[in-house]
């Protein structure tokens, strides 16, 4: 992969409203293709607990949400019964007699249904429902959405299947005649199926039979946008869907019959606004658009493979991110068969986002996720199967990564996919899990002879093509014979595995996602680093921690373009190695060198008293960005990681000899590589040093640039070249403009060489400010165990601030607040002027400072990681580091949560774990300072918010 | 789909052959030509991988592949290492009708070379070349070995179709001697093969045949069962989609 993505990080876990609406297939707020922002945002959400009752006084306890403009109802165990209605098809709200203190609302939707829910909450708390209920309703009244919904349903073939029965049994056979049909059938919305057959023979099928069973449904209890969901809706699906509705009910099931309903005309527009245009995938779905179920006569002829290419191409213009993966080909081709273009879109759109989160993304890591949640259900529920699949060396994704990421479409014949597709709308992601565990169990057996990967997919296809025989051929009950594989497949898929729940997913999804993140990231890691044409001179493991500096630096100050190429790339298919790629702009930039650079960075090391840390800041200064145009060698104003813009910069610099740093730093100033500076560039170079030593203590560098200036302007005036020809009066040093070549290397040289200082700042201080180490990067927390939430609490960047400056807080009242900066250099540790600085240094840090004459950066920084793992290189060992290295970082690795969070801050604690010269180090007493903390947690308003304040209490107390 | 081998009785050696290749250069299609000896015009992509056997004859021995045939698409790259773990031969195919093929194919490579079994025999496959055969492929001169002029009409949709009768020449992107001498530099078995016609199908798989070490592959299946399974599980971290690319370099890796 060539582009660098970041993309996994920005994961966040789902907050429980979300979850309700991931639940109710709630449509997500409008999206801006026309930037209409409604009010129907700031009306108010509330749930409140009620019982549906229905006419048979049948009742399910439950819970009834207001999302507007959403009502939406699940009973208790979240499956038996539930709907979403919108706000827009409700008629008629009416309050029924309050007999016995009951609290009742009757409810009449669109298609004559009645509703009737019995709030059970207390009174204030029915009422407060009751007012948002009307508030809402005024909303969808006033924007006028209760007129939408008769023109939309007639999109719908239930309302043809309805009006059809009804009509029937009004006039019975004249109906028929009258023939209302026709006319509404060229309204409704359907698949290519209608005119080039659906797949199966109907008879077998028993279409009939089934559609009358619907037909009755529909009619009792609602349908498409008003569909109440009884235990008889999920068995009718579970017996498989007539092909004439199956279209519909996907939408309706799944929920992206409200996207379509929210969004009239958004598709066609979507296409008309990109007709003509082309992006990354334009060209990868023209190469599939012939290879989509190219059996089926549609895809045959122009006019399906017309549907299917704007189809796969709307998708890709709305989710650029995502684009198009194989198999969403043979996806949307599937659910062509039976839905109109507009609705598969929205389909399309509903699978790979929320019931296939990631599956079809760039790193297709949630496939990868789920395949590894497959994996650990198989370990639990058939742990005699996992055992053996070890044993053998068989891996499980071999044969079950097709079954998730196409549905079952590629693996069975098409008749039992759309089956399991059925199932998988109404009950949701859960049913693939437990299909791909009920074919593990059913084939058990055999699954225990087999000796290799290429036996297990043998035995799977041999398996997925007997599925229409008969289950039991040799029963004597006809019966039991009669019950076909297929039939038997999806008995033990729900009966068996019933334990399997939308819950279990979730949780099992956020135990291993962690997992899989770094897996993938180490992974593009690894084949990011092996396709660089060239490592340079650096190792691979050089190569890899220039890799996570970028790393994180795009994370922290993302590119403009991380997700696409820039335009030009999008075009060009000329050069073939123009390949996508990351590429960083100067801000990103600024926090790669940071990261790697010492004197890139603003480090200031703060001890409180609690804690000693060190707050890092990007530096800024003329000299990075400088950097940034001279290692821009093909002036794109952006650097990468495969063109090898930043190795090579890297390279160039961190590898010189004294003579060699002396040319890098002169060409580096030399704008217009003339092999000359002007005189303006020998000032900015006398600027660029002063910068670089800007935290030295004491004088030294400050005396020795400002030797260079006087050297460079003398020696540069001595020996400029005498104009001969021009004969203007002489002796006096020729005037030269301040922007014309002065100085070349030669000279430039002999001016540094004549100073003691710069000449060893060029010999070895300037490449040793270059450090390759290693970068911790947290993964977005979703360790479940016990200190999870603890490490939650504190790895949260807000939680963090408050902490520090909390404990900074109470430093100060204490007064043993103090803060100083952390040089690039670090050379000399000895004050020559020590007034100067005397003040930033207390006594006790004295012998730290002096106890480290070279590299008082490295490990200690707290976004390094711990000495344990370091394995850098050009930074001097630890060892040298001792009077900083016991500050343990606030915010290590993740992995170091636990260990991280036994040792405490408090420079107390360091002092033991610190076995060498310990007496000296800990400038703080323990006894004293919790007292402080005390006095000071009772009087001292700290100005944080009592919420912080307990945020921050509870963190002293882990401590 | 075909498999020949799977009742034979005679013992015969078993060899994992991995295919890689960016999508649509055709695969599928060269597997499907050496496996059941039929071209179809449209093929499915392929997700995730696809299995299928085939027996090869050499003079003195049978020798059965175990052939996984990858999907191309970028995404899918990071399940390959899962398909060419413990595999003994690889195709790196491309397609000498699009020059970004071949550098994909470099990559591949590039990274079998690394991370696969270091004895691997590795062959490229420069295919389709029937599009850039002025003989073949015009549609007057059907080709006489198959049966699938049928196909000929709709055999290369997309962007080759049409140019192919008049000047095939100028349809080819990648020179045949460029990808010859990178195949001689990077230690490669060279074709040039056409899944529509067939031609070099065969040859390449008998020539992938004999250059594999089979002795050893005898001699370590003779202690574990099988040639694969000799190093077993290294760890837990094995388990379901594995990314770890050192997978592929298990024990028996080593048993050069
Ligand atoms: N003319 C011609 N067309 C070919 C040849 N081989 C494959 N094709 C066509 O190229 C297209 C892609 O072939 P596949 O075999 O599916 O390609 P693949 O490499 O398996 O593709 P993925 O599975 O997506 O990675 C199909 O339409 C084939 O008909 C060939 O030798 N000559
Ligand atoms: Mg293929």
């Amino acid at each position: 992969m060539s582009t660098i993505s970041t993309q996994l990080r920005n994961f966040k876990e789902p907050t429980k409203e979300q979850l309700t609406q991931l639940f109710f297939a709630l449509p997500p707020p409008l999206d801006p293709l026309e930037g209409e922002k409604s009010d129907v945002d700031q009306l108010e959400k509330m749930e409140i607990s009620a019982v549906l009752v229905l006419q048979d006084e049948q009742s399910w306890p439950g819970k009834l949400y207001l999302y507007p403009p959403y009502l939406a109802f699940a009973s208790l165990d979240r499956k038996s019964t539930r709907f979403t209605v919108p706000l827009s098809t409700i008629r008629r709200v009416e309050r029924l007699n309050a007999r016995a203190g009951v609290y009742a609302l009757s409810l009449s939707l669109w298609h004559g249904v009645k509703i009737v829910v019995q709030l059970t909450s207390l009174r204030p708390t029915a009422d407060l429902f009751c007012s948002l209920l009307r508030d809402s309703l005024k909303v969808e009244l006033t924007r006028g959405r209760m007129k939408s919904v008769k023109s939309f349903v007639k999109s719908c073939y239930s309302e043809v299947l309805v009006m059809t029965a009804e009509n029937e049994e009004k006039d019975g056979a004249a109906a028929k005649a009258e023939d209302g049909g026709p006319a509404n059938e060229s309204i409704y919305h359907g698949g290519l199926g209608l005119k080039f057959k659906f797949p199966g023979d109907p008879k077998k099928l028993r279409e009939a039979s089934k559609t009358k069973l619907w037909t009755n449904y529909l009619r009792a209890h609602g349908r498409n946008l008003t569909l109440l969901r009884y235990p008889q809706c999920t068995r009718l699906v579970q017996v498989g869907l007539p092909n004439r509705l199956r279209g519909e009910m996907w939408e309706t099931l799944s929920g992206s019959l409200y996207l379509r309903y929210e969004n009239p005309g958004y598709y066609e527009r979507l296409l008309e606004e990109n007709s003509g245009r082309v992006n990354t995938s334009t060209e990868e779905i023209e190469k599939d658009l012939h290879r989509s179920l190219p059996e089926y006569s549609a895809y045959q002829s122009e006019e399906g493979i017309a549907s299917l290419r704007r189809v796969l191409q709307a998708y890709s213009f709305k989710n650029p991110e995502t684009g198009y993966c194989q198999a969403m080909n043979i996806l949307a081709a599937a659910i062509l068969i039976y839905m109109s273009e507009e609705q598969a879109f929205w389909l399309l759109e509903v699978i790979c986002g929320r019931l296939l989160p990631g599956y079809y993304s760039p790193s297709m890591h949630g496939t990868l996720l789920d395949q590894r949640v497959f994996e650990s259900l198989v370990q639990r529920c058939l742990p005699i199967i996992h055992d053996y699949f070890q044993q053998v060396d068989v891996q499980l994704s071999v044969a079950s990564l097709p079954w998730f990421l196409s549905l079952f479409i590629n693996s069975m014949p098409m008749v039992f996919a759309f089956r399991i597709i059925d199932c998988f709308f109404c009950m949701g992601p859960r049913v693939l899990f437990q299909v791909g565990l009920a074919i593990l169990k059913i084939n058990g057996e055999e699954l225990l002879r087999i000796q290799d990967d290429g036996g297990f997919i043998q035995l799977m296809r041999r398996y997925f093509a007997t599925l229409g025989d008969s289950a039991h051929p040799n029963s004597s009950d006809p019966r039991a014979r009669a019950i076909t594989r297929f039939q038997e497949l999806l008995l033990v898929s729900f009966r068996e595995f019933a334990i399997i729940t939308d819950d279990t997913i979730l949780t099992e999804r956020r135990k291993y996602r962690s997992e899989i993140i770094s897996s993938i990231e180490s992974f593009s890691k690894r084949s990011a680093i092996r396709n660089l044409r060239t490592l340079a001179r650096f190792s691979k493991d050089q190569a890899g921690l220039i890799y996570d500096a970028l790393f994180k630096a795009i994370c922290i100050a993302p590119p403009t373009s991380v997700a696409f190429p820039p335009p030009s790339l999008l075009t060009t298919k000329d050069n073939a190695e123009e390949r996508p790629e990351t590429r960083i702009e100067l801000k990103t930039f600024k926090v790669f060198l940071s990261e790697i650079c010492t004197w890139a960075r603003d480090e200031k090391i703060v001890r409180n008293g609690f804690q000693q840390r060190i707050d890092r800041e990007v530096a800024d200064h003329e000299l990075i960005d400088r950097l940034f145009f001279f290692w821009d060698i093909s002036y794109r104003g952006a650097l990468s990681f495969q063109a090898l813009d930043l190795v090579s910069g890297l390279d160039g610099v961190m590898f010189n000899d004294l003579m060699e740093n002396i040319e890098w730093f002169f060409n580096l100033h030399d704008k217009n590589k003339d092999g000359y500076l002007t005189k303006d560039e020998v000032l900015t170079l006398s600027e660029s040093l002063l910068f670089i030593f800007r935290y030295e203590i004491g004088d030294a560098y400050l005396g020795a640039v400002s030797r260079f200036m006087s050297n460079a302007f003398e020696y540069g005036d001595a020996l400029l070249p005498r104009p001969e020809d021009a004969n203007t009066d002489d002796d006096t040093p020729p005037q030269i403009e301040s922007n014309q070549p002065y100085m070349n290397l030669a000279t430039f040289r002999m001016v540094v060489l004549a100073d003691e200082i710069l000449e060893s700042f060029f010999e070895s201080d300037f490449s040793s400010t270059f450090r390759l180490q290693p970068v911790p990067l947290e993964l977005p927390s979703s360790n479940s165990g016990l200190l999870g939430g603890l490490w939650h609490n504190i790895t949260s960047d807000d939680n963090r601030k408050i902490f520090n400056s909390f404990t900074d807080q109470i430093g100060r009242t204490i007064g043993k607040h103090q803060v100083y900066h952390r040089p690039a250099i670090g050379k000399y540790t000895t004050l020559e002027e020590p007034k100067a600085r005397e003040s930033l240094l207390t006594p006790t840090m004295r012998p730290a400072a002096e106890g480290s004459p070279k590299d008082p950066s490295s490990p200690s920084s707290t976004s390094s990681v711990s000495p344990s793992s370091s394995s850098q290189l050009g930074a001097e060992p630890s060892a040298t580091m001792t009077p900083l290295t016991p500050m343990p970082s606030m915010f290590q690795a993740a992995a170091q949560a636990a260990a991280y969070m036994e040792r405490t801050p408090f420079a107390i604690d360091d002092a033991k774990d610190e076995d060498e010269d310990t007496e000296d180090e800990s400038g703080f007493e323990d006894d004293g300072v919790l007292d402080e903390v005390d006095a000071f947690l009772e009087e001292h308003d700290t100005g944080l918010t009592e919420a912080e304040r307990e945020v921050a209490k509870g963190l002293l107390l882990i401590l | 789909m075909a498999d020949g081998a799977s009742g034979a009785a005679e013992r015969s050696v078993q060899v994992k052959l991995v295919l890689l290749g960016e999508a649509a250069v055709g695969k599928s299609s060269v597997v499907l030509r050496f496996v059941s000896n039929e071209f179809q015009a449209n093929k499915e992509p392929t997700i995730g991988a696809a299995f299928l056997t085939q027996k090869c004859r050499l003079e003195d021995r049978v020798l059965r592949y175990e052939i996984w045939d990858t999907a191309g698409q970028e995404r899918f790259h990071s399940l390959a290492p899962m398909y060419y773990r413990n595999a003994q031969a690889a195709v790196v195919v491309y397609d000498v009708t699009k020059a970004s093929s071949l550098e994909k194919a470099k990559t591949w490579v590039k990274e079998l070379q690394r991370q696969a079994n270091p004895n691997i025999v590795i062959a490229l496959a420069g295919n389709k070349v029937d599009l850039v055969q002025p003989s073949s492929s015009s549609s007057g001169a059907a080709t006489p070995e198959t049966e699938d002029e049928a196909d000929d009409a709709t055999a290369t949709p997309g962007e080759n179709a049409g140019a192919a009768g008049s000047e095939p020449e100028t349809l080819r992107q990648v020179p045949r001697e460029e990808a010859e001498a990178y195949a001689q530099e990077a230690g490669l078995l060279f074709f040039e093969t056409s899944a529509k016609t067939g031609d070099g199908i065969v040859e390449m798989f008998t020539e992938i045949a004999k250059k594999i070490p089979i002795d050893q592959i005898l001699a370590s299946s003779r202690g574990t069962g099988r040639p694969g399974a000799a190093g077993g599980r290294t760890g837990a971290g094995q388990e379901g989609v594995n990314l770890d690319e050192n997978a592929g370099k298990g024990k028996e890796a080593c048993n050069c």
